[in-house]
Parts: C-alpha cells; sequence; structure tokens
C-alpha cells in the first residue's frame, strides 16, 4: 500500500502559507523522516496528511485514492495516527486504551468481540507492554504511554503508521525502543512516517525524508541526498557536522550540531552555493582495482584541485593520495561521498577555517 | 480470558438485584409502614399466585407508591446516564445536566409550557427543545477555550444563568392565583403525586434515551480523547457526539418535565461509578443506570418518610450533593475523565 502527498500546500484562514506545495511519498516498508524546525509545519504536515486539515491545494492519496473521498471507516482500518505521548493522559486502563484501536473494525453498535480482545493483547504482548494491560494511562511514564499509544495504532491492523514526534520527550533509553519499535514495524512491511526534531533520528532510520523550510517548502528524497550538511545549514541556520562513528556492531552516521550560522532559512531558491573553501582530500587505498576509478575523478574535479601528491605505499599494500582542493563545500562533499563509495577506499576532508577563506583566492 | 474493563459476573448479578431489592424496600417504607410479608403477599398477588392483602393496603402500594418507585428508579437512572454521557462528551469531570444549563433551559421550557396551559406532553416538548438550546448555546459559548475543565462548566453556568433569570421572568408573568404556586412547586422537584399516566408519557424518551446509550456504550470511550485521536478511530465523531447530546439531553428534559429540577444527582452518581467501576463505559454505563436509580429512590423515600410533611427531594440530594461537589472541585485538577 502506497501513500503519497502530492503538491499539499496549506494556510490558516488569512495567513500566510504554512506549506507551500509538498510531496512525499511512501510505500510498504519505507520509513520516511519529516524534519523541519520549530514552527516549520512539521505536525500540520501531519494533520493534513491524515485530513485532520483539509489541505487548501493537493491531496493526501492512498494508492491512489484521494483519502478525501475515502469512507473514514476504511481510510483508518488502513491508516493509523500515533499521537504524541503528552499530559493529557486518560485513566483508561493500557488494555482499554488499545481496545480503542479496533474501534475501526466493528459497527458502530458492537461491542468489540473475542477477536479484538485477542488482537489488542497481541499487540501489547509484542511490544513488550503485556504487564502494563492494567495500569491507567494516567499513571504511566511517558515511554510506557509513548508503546501503549503505538499498540493502540497497531490494534487496527494499519498499512500506514503516522507518528507524531514519537521519540521526543522520552530518555534515550526509551528514544531507542520506540525507533526500534519503528525500524521492526517496517521491516514487516508498514510504512511508516514520522516527525522528528533530530536529524541524527532520521539518517540512522528512516530511508527517506522530507526537509520542511521556514518557508513551507519541502525538499523529499532519500536520506543521504535530504539529511547533507548543506541542507541542514539552510534549513535549520545550524551548521552541522555528519559524523559517522565506529561501534562495536557497525558505523552509524550522527549529526552534530556545531554553531548557529543564522535564522531557519527557506528551502525554496537553493541559495548560491557559499564561496570556496580549502580542504585536503586524504585518501587512501588498498584496492588496486578502484585507482582507475579514483584518477577518473580526481579528473573529473580537476579545475578546483589546487595541489595533489600521490604516495604509492607498496610496503602496505596501499596508496596514498592527498588531494588540495579550493571548491564549495558542497563540491568537495560530493568529491568525499563519491570516493567513500568506492570500495577499498577512505577518504577524509579536512577544511580550512571559515576565516581563512578571505585568504583563499576566488 | 477476562474482557478488560467489562463487568464481572458478580458485578452483573449484584448490580441486577439491587434495584429489586431498594424498590422492595421503598414499597414497605412510608407514612403507613406495611410488613415486607405482606408488601411479598400482595405482590404475589398481582402476579395471581395468592389472594392479595386487604383493600386499603393495595390501594396504598399500587396506586401510589408503586408509580412513585418507578418514578424514582426511572428518574434516578436516566439522569446518572445523562450525567456521565455529558461528562465524556465535555471530557469534563464537571459536566452535568446542571453544569451545563440544561435542566435549567429545560425547566423554563416546562415553566413557559405550564404558562401557556400546556399539558404534559407540550411541557415535556418546550422542556426538550429548550434543553436542547441550552446545551448547544452552553457548547458554542465554551468552543475554542479549549478542553479545559473550567471552559464549558464556566459558560454552562453563564448560560444557566440566563435560562434561571427566564424562569422569574415567566413566573413574573404567570398568574399569582394558580400557576404562579404550580410553577414554583413544580421547580423545587418533587417525585409526589404522579400516576401512571405521567410516567407513560414521562418515560419513554428517558427508556430510549437509556438504551441507544447502552448499545453505543463501548464507543463512548471514544468521547473523551482528543479530537484528532477520536477521529483517528474512524469513527463518526459528529454522529457519535450528536446521539449522544441528543440522548442525555432528551433524558434530562423529560426528567425535569416529570419531576422538576432534581440536581446533583447526574454529578454524584456517575463519580461513584468512575471510582468503583473504572472509566470504561462498557461497565460504566449499567453501574449508573442500576446505581442511580437505587440512589434516586433512596432519596425519595427518605424524603417521603423523613417528615410528616413531604421534603421536596431536589433539597435532600443538594444537601448531599453540595458536599460532594466541594471535594470533588478540590481535588479535580487530577481528576480525569
Amino acid at each position: 500500500m502506497t501513500f503519497e502527498i502530492r503538491g499539499g500546500s496549506f494556510a490558516y484562514k488569512g495567513g500566510r502559507k504554512v506549506l507551500d506545495n509538498v510531496s512525499l511519498s511512501a510505500g510498504s516498508g519505507d520509513l520516511v523522516a519529516v524534519l523541519g524546525p520549530n514552527g516549520a509545519g512539521k505536525t500540520t504536515l501531519l494533520r493534513c496528511a491524515m485530513g485532520f486539515l483539509k489541505w487548501s491545494e493537493g491531496a493526501s492519496l492512498l494508492d491512489g485514492e484521494d483519502i478525501s473521498s475515502l469512507p473514514q471507516r476504511r481510510l483508518w482500518q488502513n491508516m493509523a495516527y500515533v499521537p504524541q505521548a503528552r499530559g493529557a493522559a486518560s485513566s483508561y486502563t493500557a488494555q482499554e486504551m488499545v481496545l480503542i484501536g479496533r474501534a475501526s473494525r466493528f459497527g458502530a453498535l458492537s461491542q468489540p468481540g473475542r477477536a479484538d480482545f485477542e488482537a489488542a493483547l497481541g499487540v501489547m504482548e509484542r511490544l513488550g507492554i503485556l504487564k502494563l494491560r492494567d495500569r491507567r494511562c494516567s499513571q504511566m511514564s511517558g515511554g510506557e504511554l509513548q508503546m501503549v499509544l503505538i499498540a493502540r495504532a497497531l490494534a487496527a491492523q494499519p498499512k500506514v503508521l503516522i507518528l507524531d514526534e514519537p521519540e521526543s520527550n522520552l530518555d534515550f533509553r526509551n528514544q531507542l525502543l520506540v525507533m526500534e519499535t519503528m525500524s521492526s514495524l517496517a521491516a514487516d512491511g508498514i510504512a511508516c512516517i514520522f516527525n522528528t526534531h533530530y536529524p541524527a533520528h532520521a539518517m540512522r532510520r528512516a530511508n527517506r525524508a522530507l526537509l520542511i523550510g521556514a518557508d513551507g517548502k519541502g525538499l523529499f528524497g532519500d536520506v543521504d541526498s535530504v539529511v547533507t550538511e548543506e541542507n541542514i545549514e539552510r534549513a535549520f541556520g545550524v551548521r552541522a557536522v555528519i559524523s559517522e562513528v565506529e561501534t562495536p556492531v557497525n558505523i552509524t552516521r550522527d549529526v552534530i550540531p556545531i554553531s548557529v550560522t543564522g535564522p531557519a532559512g527557506e528551502m525554496e531558491a537553493r541559495r548560491a552555493t557559499g564561496g570556496s573553501r580549502l580542504a585536503v582530500v586524504s585518501i587512501i587505498s588498498c584496492a588496486p582495482r578502484s585507482d582507475l576509478k579514483i584518477n577518473s575523478l580526481l579528473h573529473e574535479y580537476g579545475g578546483y584541485i589546487v595541489g595533489r601528491m600521490g604516495m604509492p605505499y607498496p610496503a602496505g599494500g596501499v596508496n596514498i593520495i592527498n588531494v588540495n582542493i579550493d571548491a564549495p563545500e558542497s563540491v568537495t562533499a560530493a568529491l568525499t561521498q563519491s570516493l567513500g563509495i568506492l570500495p577499498g577506499v577512505s577518504v577524509k576532508a579536512t577544511f580550512s577555517g571559515l576565516d581563512g577563506r578571505d585568504a583563499v583566492g576566488q | 480470558m477476562r474482557k478488560a474493563g467489562a463487568l464481572r459476573p458478580r458485578q452483573v448479578v449484584l448490580l441486577a438485584v439491587l434495584p429489586l431489592v431498594f424498590a422492595f424496600a421503598a414499597m414497605c417504607l412510608g407514612r403507613m409502614a406495611i410488613s415486607p410479608a405482606d408488601v411479598f403477599a400482595s405482590i404475589l398477588g398481582k402476579l395471581g399466585l395468592g389472594a392479595g392483602c386487604d383493600a386499603q393496603t393495595e390501594q396504598i402500594l399500587w396506586t401510589m407508591r408503586f408509580p412513585r418507585v418507578l418514578l424514582a428508579l426511572l428518574v434516578g437512572a436516566g439522569l446518572s446516564v445523562a450525567g456521565c454521557a455529558f461528562q465524556s462528551l465535555f471530557s469534563n469531570p464537571l459536566a452535568t445536566p446542571d453544569t451545563l444549563g440544561v435542566a435549567s433551559g429545560a425547566s423554563f421550557g416546562a415553566a413557559l409550557g405550564i404558562l401557556a396551559g400546556f399539558g404534559l406532553i407540550g411541557i415535556q416538548l418546550t422542556a426538550l427543545f429548550f434543553g436542547t438550546a441550552a446545551v448547544a448555546l452552553t457548547y458554542l459559548a465554551g468552543r475554542g477555550m479549549g478542553r479545559d475543565v473550567s471552559a464549558f462548566v464556566l459558560s454552562g453556568i453563564m448560560i444557566g444563568s440566563l435560562f434561571s433569570a427566564l424562569v422569574s421572568l415567566v413566573k413574573f408573568t404567570a398568574d399569582t392565583e394558580s400557576q404562579l404556586p404550580a410553577i414554583t412547586y413544580w421547580l423545587m422537584g418533587s417525585l409526589n403525586g404522579k400516576g401512571y399516566g405521567s410516567l407513560a408519557l414521562g418515560s419513554p424518551l428517558i427508556l430510549a434515551g437509556i438504551l441507544v446509550l447502552c448499545l453505543i456504550r463501548w464507543r463512548l470511550n471514544i468521547l473523551p480523547l482528543p479530537d484528532d485521536e477520536a477521529r483517528a478511530t474512524g469513527t463518526n465523531m459528529t454522529a457519535l457526539r450528536g446521539v449522544t447530546i441528543l440522548c442525555a439531553t432528551a433524558m434530562t428534559a423529560s426528567c425535569v418535565s416529570m419531576c422538576g429540577q432534581v440536581g446533583w444527582v447526574g454529578l454524584l452518581v456517575p463519580h461513584i461509578c468512575r471510582m468503583r467501576y473504572g472509566s470504561n463505559h462498557l461497565a460504566l454505563i449499567p453501574a449508573c443506570i442500576s446505581l442511580g436509580a437505587c440512589f434516586m429512590l433512596a432519596v425519595d423515600t427518605a424524603a417521603r418518610t423523613a417528615s410528616a410533611s413531604e421534603i421536596p427531594v431536589s433539597i435532600l440530594t443538594a444537601i448531599v450533593g453540595a458536599p460532594f461537589f466541594i471535594v470533588l472541585m478540590r481535588r479535580s485538577g487530577g481528576w480525569k475523565i
């Protein structure tokens, strides 16, 4: 099942456009992160996506059908909503709360039957919250309540799950639990769309991302192409570094905010790429079959390269290349990315400080 | 497997038997006490299983006490269920037919009906109309102030006092010889002197309201949820809210048109039930029906037996209700529906 937002725009009555021609699509197994600075309209986007607010232009589509023309009950058998777990929790027990998720599965005059109780308990067991079944929601911690709300949404057996900041307000153990749950749901073929404040969570969990700027425009695509240092700076007005951290299991990426560079920006007109910045790209290749490719890439970027030093080191079985490059950061980043995905090649770019920019001839 | 929130068989039996026990006791009690044995014999007689009692006892039991017992059961159940529904609808523990202005609106309608010289049906219809108008006004006035505990109650108090003023206006224009005493006495709220006739006129709306809310009682669980979450259950919330308001208002207006403004029942009973049976309407609605009926019957029986001249029942419910209301308000900060 595919969920899509096509050219969605939204403005409050008489107000400015909060969202402007935003598109997104999520198929089975996709995990889509919606990112953006505070007030950029992330929550508005989700509310419009689910039909709680009406798009002024554009539409939300479920398998190509406009959801505003679908019967509510059918819509909510396929789609489910996980609100933020904050404050106003009710005094229902966890099991009663989860059971409410079954409401779209039987008629208005019927009471929940055995199958519904079993479905509710099954979901709770899967999420590991069976022990909470008789606890009142008002007496739960934020993490527990969030899991109960996810369970309530899953009780409807949806194919599309929409979560509003599922991990904010949680400590990092609970953040991890919630994110793990989302990953495993996506692995089961549920399309998950979630709002988040953390670009790092998007990088680590999502395969697609929508970045909304302060102007309400969105940039949608694969996570790697959307969550970049350049785009983060444009959308948030924050210089950030995307770094890789090696853990015993794998390499995870993290987004480290460095400094505020300006107001939260706009996603529309791509800012004229900033001036050049001197960088040294260090390459170590231990696979001879990659050397040819490295050479052709460096040739491709030849116009930016101001110096190059190659040092074959047969004793170590490697080839060491240092390239001095004077190019816009995005160009250097693209080169680094292209080099980095070659087998057997390690690469790292070291940039000069910003103050040095003037010293470098344009 | 135990169903979450549903009543256990033991509780079902208790809730079913309790009103019968109370009713039996109420038949025995009164200014002229009748022994349980006589009441039992008389009931058997009615069922065609015995000779019954002497004519005077039969007269008291079946022309005076029985309709009144039925009325008390009905009004108690109706007001409690209506109160419970209003609380969930406004997700506000202090929402009741009284605090939302429904009772005042219905009172105004009924007073207007008496002034116009309508019969009981006419009075009921005007009570229903103005009760609905009052709750609609309360909703419109309180909307947009958030789902705050105080918003709807504050607007309800305003609308309530508006209709109270209108009731005074009606009284002012009423004929002091016949209409004014009728309105005044009736407003005090009493279950006195109602025969089977008025019962037959007042009961259908109450019974229908109880039946409908009972049928959709599990869905009522969705009412207190925040709006987005409620809609995400795939339930037609406009219809659910509409049906709930209509039922609760019709029940309140019917009660008011039969026995005046009997306050506090719609607040007291649902909260006792919530404390005892939790917030799940699957259990809550049946509990409200049963305990509401018992409470009203107990208060009314006390009202007619306690002293030689009968105390209006609304005075007694207020004496029990006001302190409870204060306690409730003081702890309502942490009180959730």
